[in-house]
């Protein structure tokens, strides 16, 4: 547990890098209504990939072993989070496969959407990633009314999104003319919006799973794998839409 | 009177129950359609099965397999008939054909099988909820269509996307039912289960349920895996029989079957073929690297017993999906399912990408499970490059299964979604590309075939010291040149479509990296040569089919550079040139080193030898004919016989090779039949080998076969190299307790 800080300034590094991430989202808008710099809105989605990686989603804590008691929680917890990043490295490769898609099909332009819209859902995924990591930092330190709260500002926070996206956004471009039938462009929107929004629905479920479970006081500040799993799964689904958001509503000329 | 042996009771018993069997069919189609069309099809079929059950019951009296087989021909009798009263209720006339009756005859005889031998067990209830959730989701999207004023029935009684869900939720039912989630639902609502479950059946039963153990998952694996290749192989068999000559023989034109014509049904089964034998292979190897991996490790079980069990069950109903599509139409795409034609097909398509993609989750989840299993569960001591070797080529295999899978998934998924919503991925007419499908197709398709030969040359790695009694020469370049292969794979794919219409200034950097395959490959001919070179070979089969497997995945490999060179593939390409070589590969690859690894570990798993007799009869039916297959394909191919045509040009001349290649199929279906009636037969009967049996030095044969149930009694410690045979005083292993040992 080297790398547990103490609670206060665990939730301090979470303040510091939610602003970092807001800057940077906020840059990203700019330079592309601006002066559209693809390769700049590459390296930001970068930088706030590698952010949300190591900070909210603790990557370098799969360097840690466990101790060298194969049957304890800790080194249980060790394999299992070893086999949640791979199954996140084979779930990214169908998001990379729809970039793909996106690439090849779209090139240099992009579907005719709502920037504003976009920045909105947008921010509204990141702020509740900035909750989840709350929540998450309570457990770990043992509060369990902590992680309670967090938990459902995080959950209404990605409900909110998953209807802005799935009960506004389509509504909207389709109304514009951009259906899934319609052509290639509105077949990769659909595709790609939909795909992410299947994976924070399960996301959803995955909370409601976790939230439940700390109602029954199953986690405590030691054993706490459910919730972080939870967590770093929220995490992921909210580092896909780095990559996804400018390539839908940044990157390219409007068509 | 002297007792008449089980064999002879059996043949006489299927002789009757065949001809009883058929003159009853033909009497009723003729009552029923007052015609003898179709009399022979339906007659045959019923009185090959009613056979199946009589030779059962005159060989073995009422046992579980008679009571299956006799509940099967029940079940297909009951569900054609339903199907036929559905069929004549929706459609308003009595047809023999129909798809929804050979649908279900299919769907119900399964099911009845596994009720019959053992009442319910996973397999039979999982298979009851996919039908339920299969006619649940159909009717649920057809009362939708209803509602909404769309036609809601089709020439396959449901429509197309009425199917497509009932697929889908048919596979979620058959998990949900049989229980292998169960464990993991009981964790979402807070309660916990116990790590080690014990089993709940005994003895041979306890492979027709939900188990947690490696080993009996390993079992389940190989078990399907075999089902699997011999309906492919069958499949195989039927469009040999019609190439054997040109013209058409009997899948003729007015021929009808599934809604298909005689052509449409070539296509069918040369496209199933491909996929099930694909998804024969995954699950074969699966099937050995669950059984082995653990035990090389010295673990107690894989990472995720749960997950693992999910794995193997998921692949039950990926596996009747494939089957279903033949039957609900078919389809003419090739294993491939590019579009446009893939848009175009016929319905069968759709249930084939939801087979696909299911059984795709089943080699992630697996791969993931090995991956993890390796990184944090060996035994003290086992450091990287003291590991097995077979080990070194899961790991390899796993990180291809991993990542590349999701593309496969991915771009069927994506034509599906453009069959059922109109969205326009690869129509050009909207803005789409079809080339985009062979990218993200061949991003998987391609490392694929090291997932299917990596394994199979782990095994050759693992076995050849054993049986040379020399060290593995070059142990580390081994282990990274799988490493290599499967990482340089990633950036071969467009060697697929030197022909497809892509930039052409990605055909040269394809071309080299393509080439560069060759090196790792060659690396480990090299060792192997080196291991032979001055050992004191001994050649039991598994190793006849180790030093088989070198042979001809030689000539897999020589025959590969020539279709990577972008001059001469313009010219091969389609061809069976291709098939030939594809064959060979594979063969060389996954079947020889299967078939070693399963006469090798054999005793392992059952504490019985398999008959050494019968297996050299199958090595030397099988090699040979093989050889002369894919050379036959190969020199034809050169001449320009093109792949996955029904009927090719009498003014070719390939008539006689057809012929040739033919007798040859049949010959290595039969050699294949030898091994299954040996591997079954040796469970009961093979002669008794509970000790180390092929004197290795591995850790799972220093203790006594068949394995105990959770593994190694005690703990063992990794002190030596794994491959210093014969050097005197060597160790590999050391258990902390002496091994109880019996030989």
């Amino acid at each position: 547990m080297s790398h547990l800080l103490d609670k206060s300034s665990a939730f301090r590094q979470g303040v510091v890098i939610f602003v970092y991430l807001a800057v940077l989202t906020a840059l990203e808008y700019f330079v592309a209504v601006t002066f559209k710099a693809i390769s700049i809105l590459v390296v930001v989605a970068i930088l706030k990939a590698a952010l949300v990686m190591y900070y909210y989603m603790h990557i370098y804590k799969l360097n840690e072993e466990g101790g060298s008691d194969a049957h304890s929680y800790a080194y249980k917890t060790g394999t299992n989070r070893l086999g949640l990043w791979l199954f996140l490295l084979s779930d990214s490769f169908v998001f990379a496969g729809l970039m793909t898609a996106r690439i090849n099909l779209l090139g240099l332009t992009r579907p005719h959407l709502n920037q504003t819209l976009g920045l909105a859902v947008t921010a509204v995924l990141l702020i509740s990633s900035f909750f989840m990591n709350r929540g998450e930092t309570a457990m770990a330190h043992g509060d369990k009314k902590g992680f309670m709260t967090n938990t459902l500002v995080t959950f209404l926070l990605g409900l909110g999104f998953l209807l802005g996206v799935v009960a506004v956004e389509w509504p909207l471009a389709a109304e514009e003319g951009l259906t899934a039938s319609s052509n290639a462009v509105g077949a990769v929107f659909y595709m790609m919006t939909g795909m992410h929004a299947f994976h924070v629905f399960t996301g959803l479920i995955f909370l409601i799973v976790v939230w439940n479970n700390a109602r029954k006081n199953i986690y405590s500040s030691e054993q706490n794998w459910g919730v972080e799993a939870a967590a770093v799964y929220w995490h992921f689904v909210d580092l896909v839409w780095i990559f996804f958001y400018p390539a839908l509503y940044l990157i390219g000329t409007a068509l | 009177m002297k007792k008449i042996s089980p064999v002879v009771r059996g043949w006489l018993s299927f002789a009757i129950g065949f001809i009883v069997a058929y003159i009853l069919g033909i009497g009723l189609v003729y009552l029923v359609n007052g015609s003898l069309a179709y009399s022979h099809l339906v007659s045959w079929i019923f009185a090959t099965f009613a056979g199946a059950a009589a030779y059962s019951w005159g060989a073995s009296g009422f046992s579980p397999l008679t009571k299956g087989l006799a509940w099967m021909n029940l079940g297909a009798l009951v569900g054609f008939a339903l199907g036929l009263v559905i069929d004549l209720i929706v459609q308003g006339s009595l047809n023999w054909v129909a798809p929804t009756a050979s649908l279900f005859a299919l769907l119900f005889g399964f099911t009845a099988f596994f009720l019959g031998v053992a009442g319910f067990n996973a397999v039979s209830k999982g298979l009851i909820w996919q039908i339920s959730g299969t006619l649940l989701g159909a009717i649920f999207i057809s009362i939708i269509r209803v509602v909404m004023g769309l036609e809601w029935s089709g020439p396959f009684l449901f429509t197309e996307p009425a199917w497509v869900l009932g697929g889908f939720l048919g596979v979620i039912f058959f998990l949900s039912g049989n229980g292998s989630v169960s464990d993991w639902f009981k964790w979402a609502k807070g309660i916990d289960t116990p790590e080690h479950h014990e089993e709940s059946h005994a003895g041979w039963e306890k492979y027709l349920n939900i188990s947690l153990d490696h080993k009996v998952i390993g079992i389940q694996y190989t078990v399907t895996a075999l089902f699997l290749i011999s309906v492919g192989g069958l499949f195989a068999l039927v469009f040999r029989t019609e190439l054997a000559a040109s013209q058409l023989q009997f899948l003729t034109t007015d021929m009808k079957l599934f809604g298909q014509n005689g052509p449409q049904l070539y296509n069918t089964f040369m496209s199933l073929h491909g996929m099930i034998m694909i998804v024969s292979i995954l699950l074969g190897m699966a099937g050995i690297t669950n059984f082995v991996v653990p035990l090389l490790l010295g673990a107690q079980d894989m990472a995720f017993p749960r997950l693992n069990a999910f794995a193997f069950w998921i692949s039950v109903p990926a596996s009747v999906l494939l089957l279903m599509s033949l039957i609900l139409g078919g389809f003419d795409t090739g294993w491939t399912g590019y579009p446009p034609l893939s848009v175009r097909a016929p319905m069968g398509i759709q249930m084939f990408f939801l087979g696909v993609f299911t059984a795709g989750w089943s080699s992630i989840l697996g791969a993931l499970n090995v991956i993890v299993t390796v990184m944090r569960m060996r035994s003290k001591g086992m450091t990287a490059f003291r590991m097995p070797i077979f080990v070194w080529a899961a790991i390899a295999t796993s990180i291809i299964a991993l990542t590349a899978t999701q593309f496969i998934g991915l771009s069927f998924q994506l034509v599906m979604f453009q069959r059922l919503l109109g969205m326009g991925f690869f129509d050009p007419a909207k803005g789409g590309n079809p080339v985009l499908f062979q990218h993200l197709f061949w991003f998987y398709s391609h490392p694929a075939v090291y997932v299917f030969i990596l394994p199979g040359l782990g095994v050759i790695s693992e076995l050849l010291p054993v049986f040379a009694r020399k060290p593995l020469f070059g142990y580390r370049w081994i282990a990274m040149s799988s490493l290599a292969i499967a990482l340089v794979g990633f950036l071969v794919w467009a060697h697929h479509m030197f022909t497809s219409g892509m930039n052409e200034y990605l055909r040269v950097p394809f071309m080299y990296s393509t080439l560069l395959v060759a090196i790792p490959t060659g690396v480990k001919f090299f060792s192997w040569v080196a291991t032979l070179w001055k050992g004191k070979i001994w050649a039991p089969t598994p190793m006849l089919f180790v030093l088989g497997g070198i042979v001809v995945f030689l000539l897999g490999g020589l025959t590969g550079p020539p279709n990577a060179t972008v001059s001469i593939d313009l010219h091969l390409h389609d061809t069976y040139f291709i098939v030939g070589h594809f064959h060979d590969t594979i063969f060389g690859g996954f079947v020889f080193p299967f078939f070693a690894a399963l006469y090798y570990w054999f005793p392992k798993a059952t504490g019985r030898r398999m008959n050494e007799t019968l297996g050299k009869i199958h090595f030397w039916l099988m090699t040979p004919s093989f050889f002369i297959l894919t050379f036959g394909m190969m020199r034809i191919g050169l001449l320009g016989m093109r792949r996955r045509i029904v009927d090719y040009d009498p003014a070719l001349n390939f008539d006689a090779t057809h012929l040739l290649l033919t007798v040859m199929g049949y010959l290595i279906a039969i050699s294949v039949l030898v091994f299954i009636y040996n591997f079954f037969n040796s469970i009961k009967n093979g002669e008794k080998a509970e000790g180390n049996v092929w004197n290795s030095r591995s850790p799972e044969w220093q203790v006594p076969s068949p394995m105990p149930t959770h593994n190694y009694d005690q703990p063992f410690e990794v002190v030596g190299e794994p491959y210093d045979y014969g050097l005197p005083g060597s160790k590999y292993v050391e258990f902390s307790a002496p091994a109880k040992s019996r030989h």
